[in-house]
């Protein structure tokens, strides 16, 4: 991601404030990143366009509690990927996504983590075009998607991935492993073409 | 031919792999072939275009901002013309009353009134992070607040005087929707160690 996210002391000062037009600027400087990581994990635009509102609600009620350690993107994206993670956890419904994905990856998926040791001539095939990966990304479970964009893309240790999803490190390893055996299969049998 | 797991080549990809997942890796191509698609995956994950959002939800975000001060505003309003009138009718008809067991409970209760409100000023919940369910719940309570403080402001000095029960009644209802107030910040704040 290419978005600068620097922000004016001067500019945190007046949000903290409550002036409007300064929090108005915050909100500017900050809706893209915050709308794609929920995008990226909840897929919906219209859960990520949720997700966002909710973030700005509870930056602007919080700004205050800003102690300006670390960088301001590192406290807003707190928020939002909990904002996220709790729509997760609120969408009982989405528990069948899982079942579906389970299934389209296929029957010999016995879990993920022990299934490359022992297979003989194992071959992983060259990575195919970004936009496959991007469709076998979107095909993830929430909590998996959710787990590799936190951990490869945005940076989060399994320590604070297991904190923010009130789970294990352990379970945030064995979803991140599971999901890119997911990914790898699915790319290499053209799930996602 | 033993072959790494995923676990295996994501610890390697983190710096963590054990000493035979490193030994292997350097001796077998198609480990090192799965942890290099494992770096390309990475790389094209971040790598992937950023999307916007279609609407602007900004406008949405200033009007509840808005009438939450709005509300708030008129809730210490509220209040506080409660809190003069009650102190007025004090000044005025303390000296009057005839039961002393009801002055006694409402200096009591108003103590612990006073106390609470000083808990959750302290506490500052306007300024901090809170679920939805419990802002819910936070609101319903200072709604109810309100409307008790609306009563005690209506109640007046003469009222005040004939019913002093009806009063330290008020107080003591205050008093316990205040305790639940603060209860619902104060737990949420320890439940996430704010």
């Amino acid at each position: 991601m290419t978005i600068s996210l620097a922000v004016p002391d001067i500019l945190v000062a007046r949000a903290k404030s409550g002036d409007l037009e300064a929090l108005e600027a915050l909100y500017r400087a900050f809706e893209t990143p915050v709308y794609n990581l929920a995008l990226r994990v909840l897929r919906r635009p219209e859960d990520a366009e949720d997700v966002l509102q909710d973030t700005f609600l509870e930056v602007v009620r919080s700004i205050k509690q800003y102690r300006g350690e670390g960088h301001l993107w590192g406290w807003i994206r707190q928020i939002a990927t909990s904002k996220a993670l709790m729509r997760i956890r609120q969408d009982r419904v989405r528990e069948t996504e899982e079942l579906h994905e389970e299934s389209a990856v296929g029957a010999g998926n016995v879990g993920g983590a022990g299934e490359m040791r022992g297979t003989e001539g194992m071959s992983p095939g060259a990575v195919p075009a970004q936009i496959d990966l991007e469709r076998a990304f979107e095909r993830l479970s929430e909590t998996s998607r959710a787990v590799v964009w936190l951990h490869d893309v945005e940076g989060y240790t399994h320590e604070e991935i297991a904190e923010q999803m009130g789970k294990t490190v352990s379970f945030s390893k064995s979803q991140l492993a599971r999901a890119h055996v997911r990914l790898r299969r699915m790319l290499d049998e053209g799930v996602a073409r | 031919m033993m072959h790494c797991t995923m676990d295996d080549v994501l610890a390697l990809a983190a710096g963590e792999g054990s000493a035979w997942a490193r030994q292997h890796v350097a001796g077998c191509p198609a480990c090192r072939a799965e942890l290099e698609a494992l770096y390309q995956r990475v790389a094209q994950l971040k790598a992937l275009p950023v999307r916007r959002p279609a609407r602007d939800r900004w406008p949405a975000v200033r009007n509840a901002v808005v009438a939450e001060r709005r509300r708030r505003r008129e809730r210490w309003g509220v209040s506080g013309l409660a809190a003069a009138a009650v102190l007025a009718g004090l000044l005025v008809f303390r000296p009057f009353w005839t039961k002393p067991v009801d002055a006694a409970e409402l200096a009591r209760v108003k103590e612990q009134s006073a106390t609470l409100e000083q808990q959750l000023q302290r506490y500052d919940p306007n300024g901090r992070v809170t679920s939805g369910r419990s802002a819910a719940l936070a609101a319903a309570l200072e709604d109810r607040i309100a409307v008790i403080d609306g009563e005690l402001a209506q109640l007046g000095p003469a009222q005040a005087q004939a019913r002093p029960a009806d009063l330290v009644t008020l107080w003591q209802q205050r008093v316990e929707l205040m305790e639940q107030l603060v209860s619902v910040h104060v737990t949420r704040a320890a439940y996430v160690g704010l």
